[in-house]
């Protein structure tokens, strides 16, 4: 009896377990259709009016059916609309994507366009379709996609250009970052080599983890931007963690350098070009105030000042950059044993003789130690210009009004007196 | 003969007048892109790069002007070797004599005499040569020497550091750059003032581009000089009644000016800046 009874239990139970997914659960079946929705959203001339705008609620469907949610109908993001017969509560509900995006939805909704967003309820933050658009997600490997690479600095252009409601709004560290990322190696890399390869804006601040460089979190923070970089440049960040510049190498309290130190952030410019070579020394300056200075007084530095002087030495041609090692180490360039092939780089058949040229030479008192034959080399000359102008400036000055009144006398008397 | 129109006399050949242009083009340049490079940190200097198309173009230019330099320094060589020829003099004879362009204890004298006369004494008896004019001509020849070896250094570093120790190109540099700010500071100051800017001459003495002076101006100016020509009845062979074209006395004073002006607007600059980079230290 405990048997039959368990059995029609059982049978009883899946019986009521299928008509809850039949009519419960699955309560879509009885509500709109995407044939339905279409009846009114295929429709071009659909249009509704708010705030004064006319807005067109005409749905493509040719268009939706290339989309990452194709095979998603209507209701599966519009829920609200579920429960209508012939038409759906005005307006609906916006749309949740983290209902099934919940990993990503986490993400943004601490970053800080979630925070502007949620929290702040600050009406220009981005939310997901501010960037991926609304029934137009194509793959970001889609050209057409607003998250395709060549497409990502005009998706994040249209709040980031400089002089939007966004930028004049918002207190940013950073201006002009379309303008200078277009300048930029990565910039032009994209605009004018066409690479989709290059950094783009969410390559380094990544898509959904949006924070400012001051947040530690931040990929852009010092503490993250080598890794970030790594995930390109890997060579160089291999060579860069066994420099001095590393913290892997160097234990030092002071800060060291990390890549935007010296490449700057939107403006990285081709280290090969002027516009980089120009400035490599107050790069350096930034913390080698005194080599840089004493360089600076060299011909090498002050070539380097003038428009044009961006072929002669500059710090890392001497030193290295990513590589850079200190004098006593075996690779460093200046080590003696490199020495003459770094000199020979510019100048052919250099020998040890020319190496002991000094190429942070200084004059100055703090230096008079280090090179006497300087200091006293400068204040001789400058003993000499001082010496014969103070005699030719007197005999100058005393012969001005003699000049005077001579000229005066001649104008007046007789001429070949 | 019109007793009316003024007696000339040659003070420069036309050798000299083209040598000394040469000088002054090649000095000019060679200052505008040396000071350039000295200052640039200084926003004139950067003008003058943009000016020239460049750092690039500079040391081109400087290099091109050093060669003239040492070009125009073996002209005067030889046209001092012709004047020895000349002369029929013992080559000590020549060096040292009292006309000549070596100073001797006369020019001392003649210093003195030039303190009392600004104090209100009398003109001094001036010859061919003042002292400050002897001072100028050696000057160039020291300066070419010194200016010219440290520079050759300088566009040569690896030769030279094959016979010298490298680093003696740092004492080089500071040689080079302040005995070119001295000979610039020099020529542009005193020299003008001296020459061309002296209240009797203001704004510009042409003789050194027409080539010849007035008698008139001789005697006054240098009557020494007038005394002997005098005493030998040189004058009279030597005197014609030929004015200088007047063509060539307006470009002379046209180029003249403009040399005047570009040299004193650089000087301007380099002291305006030298002072403010006191000030700053």
């Amino acid at each position: 009896m405990t048997r039959i009874g368990g059995f029609l239990t059982r049978v009883a139970c899946c019986f009521i377990l299928i008509l809850v997914v039949f009519f419960g659960g699955g309560g879509d079946v009885f509500a709109l259709t995407d044939e339905e929705c279409l009846d009114c959203h295929g429709d071009k001339d659909f249009i509704t009016e708010k705030d004064g705008e006319t807005i067109s609620l005409f749905i493509d469907m040719a268009m939706f059916g290339k989309t990452v949610h194709a095979e998603n109908g209507c209701t599966s993001c519009h829920a609200d609309a579920a429960d209508g017969v012939d038409e759906h509560p005005v307006p609906l509900a916006s749309v949740n994507c983290a209902d099934c995006h919940d990993r990503v939805g986490e993400v943004y909704q601490n970053s800080d366009h979630g925070k502007a967003a949620l929290d702040r309820d600050d009406e220009l933050a981005p939310t997901c379709k501010d960037c991926h658009t609304k029934h137009n997600i194509l793959p970001p490997t889609d050209k057409e996609s607003s998250t395709y690479p060549l497409n990502i600095p005009f998706t994040c252009g249209r709040c980031h250009r400089e002089g939007t409601e966004m930028t004049k709004t918002h207190d940013l560290n950073q201006h002009n970052v379309m303008k200078n990322y277009s300048m930029s190696i990565h910039g032009k890399g994209l605009f004018v080599d066409g690479l989709i390869v290059t950094a783009v804006c969410s390559t380094c601040h990544t898509a959904h983890n949006v924070l400012k460089a001051s947040n530690p979190e931040s990929s852009v923070n010092r503490n993250n931007i080598i890794e970030t970089c790594n995930q390109c440049h890997v060579g160089i960040v291999d060579m860069f963690k066994n420099s001095v510049h590393s913290e892997t190498v160097t234990r030092t309290g002071k800060r060291l350098p990390v890549c935007h130190d010296c490449h700057t952030s939107h403006t990285i410019a081709d280290v090969k070009k002027k516009d980089f070579r120009l400035i490599i020394a107050e790069q350096c300056n930034n913390c080698h105030a005194h080599e840089s200075e004493t360089y600076l007084e060299t011909y090498h530095g002050r070539a380097s000042m003038l428009w044009g002087g961006e072929k002669t030495a500059k710090c890392s041609d001497c030193h290295g950059s990513h590589n850079i090692q200190p004098e006593e180490h075996q690779a460093s360039m200046i080590n003696d044993a490199n020495i003459v092939e770094t000199c020979s780089q510019c100048h052919a058949a250099a020998n040890q003789s020319f190496t002991t040229y000094l190429p942070h030479a200084t004059h100055s008192k703090k230096d008079k130690d280090r090179y006497p034959y300087l200091y006293y080399t400068f204040w001789a000359m400058t003993g000499l210009l001082v010496g014969t102008f103070a005699f030719f400036g007197l005999h100058t000055i005393l012969w001005i009004p003699r000049g005077l009144i001579e000229k005066f006398k001649g104008s007046t008397g007789n001429k070949t007196e | 003969m019109d007793k009316n129109e003024p007696l000339y006399l040659e003070r420069f050949s036309v050798f000299q007048r083209m040598t000394h242009l040469l000088v002054i083009v090649s000095f000019l340049t060679l200052a505008i892109t040396g000071m350039a490079l000295k200052f640039a940190m200084e926003d004139w200097a950067q003008w003058i790069a943009y000016f020239f198309g460049g750092f690039t173009v500079l040391g081109a230019l400087h290099r091109f002007f050093a060669i003239v330099t040492f070009f125009y320094f073996f002209l005067t060589m030889i046209m001092l070797y012709t004047k020895w020829q000349e002369s029929k003099k013992t080559l000590f004879g020549f060096i040292f004599d009292p006309e000549g362009l070596v100073p001797n204890l006369n020019d001392l004298n003649e210093f003195i005499a030039t303190i009392k006369w600004f104090f209100g004494g009398p003109r001094p008896y001036y010859g061919h040569w003042t002292y400050w004019e002897k001072f100028d001509f050696m000057a160039v020849f020291w300066g070419i020497a010194v200016i010219g070896s440290s520079g050759l250094a300088l566009w040569f570093p690896v030769g030279f550091s094959n016979l010298f120790p490298g680093y003696w190109l740092n004492i080089a540099t500071i040689i080079h750059s302040d005995e070119a700010l001295l000979a610039a500071g020099f020529i542009f100051t005193i020299h003008f003032y001296n020459t061309h800017l002296r209240p009797d001459k203001f704004p510009l003495d042409p003789v050194i581009f027409v080539g010849s002076i007035t008698v008139d101006e001789l005697k006054h100016e240098r009557p020494r000089e007038y005394d002997q020509l005098v005493a030998s009845g040189e004058l009279e062979k030597l005197v014609q009644r030929q004015a200088p074209a007047p063509w060539l006395k307006r470009m002379s004073l046209m180029f003249g000016l403009f040399v005047v002006s570009t040299g004193s607007i650089l000087i301007v600059s380099i002291i305006v800046s030298m002072f403010s980079y006191i000030g700053k230290h």
